[in-house]
């Protein structure tokens, strides 16, 4: 993605509106994870050490502490765009803190059986 | 690199055979998709945004404006944990054509979708039915029965709406917690039946 007027963004601090992409310095097109809005992240040691992390970073890493979180309930409690998400959470498990588990990749006409059983399961139980 | 491979199964307790899976509504502007997900989600709906980028080029409405070249949409879903290996997600697919490519995004690995129509403005329908039919991306119509609005019988909807035979058709009321419940429920018995035929079908 082609982002060249982000390239000034974060020479300094342009103040909340720009902030979202200035905590990823810039970058926002790869997917290194190919992390889709639903994939899972989960903090890697329970009492990980957020000290020295950039503020986002700890944030993120807090709030996946022993349960697993989505990318878009990240992006929602951060109030951070998810593309700008996807970049800050690709960081993280690249570093090690986090680890994820995508949706499997779209089947090719083989729906899951038995999953659908399971969540249709679930939601009567509702 | 250690995590680009990671076997998500391993390594950690905390994600052990976790799989998140994701439901669609779908339907015209102010239809009701948020007060159908608030209405079975375990948690508050929650709000997350993405950008409009290069194919929102022409978008000349600046709802979400980070900046005055970038624009955002807005995009609200719910969470059920099914138990202890699955999380169901719901998201409210935003209304507007243009924002499609959204959707497209959206609709990749999801297992089903709910168009969610009003008697009143069939007419919106239209688009998410195509898109869900041109995807093969099973869905069914729930018809949200607003205060005042004229009554129409399923049968009168699906011929409005030109829907096929196997679409089912369901009326609501998304206020209703039971009533919105039971919409993923005929989705998703929707979702067992087209899932067993085709198994069925791919064994010849």
């Amino acid at each position: 993605m082609k982002h060249g007027r982000d390239d000034r963004s974060f020479e300094f601090d342009p103040g909340p509106l720009i902030r979202p992409f200035a905590v990823t310095r810039g970058r926002a097109g790869k997917d290194l994870h190919q992390l889709d809005i639903i994939t899972l992240v989960v903090a890697v040691r329970p009492e990980a050490d957020v000290a020295g992390l950039d503020r986002e970073y700890g944030d993120i890493l807090r709030m996946c502490q022993g349960r697993p979180l989505s990318v878009a309930e990240i992006s929602a409690k951060l109030g951070l765009l998810l593309a700008a998400v996807k970049v800050l959470v690709s960081d993280l498990i690249n570093s090690g803190h986090l680890i994820y588990r995508s949706p499997p990749p779209p089947t090719s006409g083989r729906p899951d059986i038995k999953l659908l059983q399971a969540v249709l399961d679930g939601v009567r139980n509702l | 690199m250690a995590f680009e491979t990671s076997d998500p199964t391993a390594g950690s307790p905390g994600l052990t055979g976790v799989r998140a899976v994701k439901l669609l509504v779908a339907g015209g502007f102010g239809v009701g998709k948020t007060t159908l997900v608030t209405a079975v989600s375990e948690i508050k709906p929650l709000r997350t945004e993405e950008r409009l980028s290069a194919i929102g080029a022409g978008v000349d409405d600046l709802t979400g404006v980070e900046r005055k070249t970038t624009t955002t949409v807005a995009l609200d879903f719910g969470r059920i944990t099914i138990n202890q290996d699955v999380v169901l997600y719901l998201f409210g697919t935003p209304g507007q054509d243009r924002f499609w490519f959204m959707w497209r995004e959206l609709s990749v690995g999801a297992l089903g979708a709910v168009v969610l129509a009003d008697t009143r403005r069939l007419d919106d329908s239209f688009g998410s039915i195509d898109f869900f039919e041109s995807r093969e991306i099973p869905f069914i119509v729930a018809v949200n029965c607003f205060d005042g609005a004229e009554v129409y019988d399923e049968e009168e909807v699906r011929l409005a709406l030109d829907l096929e035979a196997h679409v089912p058709v369901q009326l609501c009321d998304v206020r209703d917690r039971d009533s919105s419940k039971r919409v993923l429920v005929r989705l998703l018995e929707h979702l067992m039946t087209v899932a067993t035929a085709g198994a069925t079908a791919s064994r010849w």
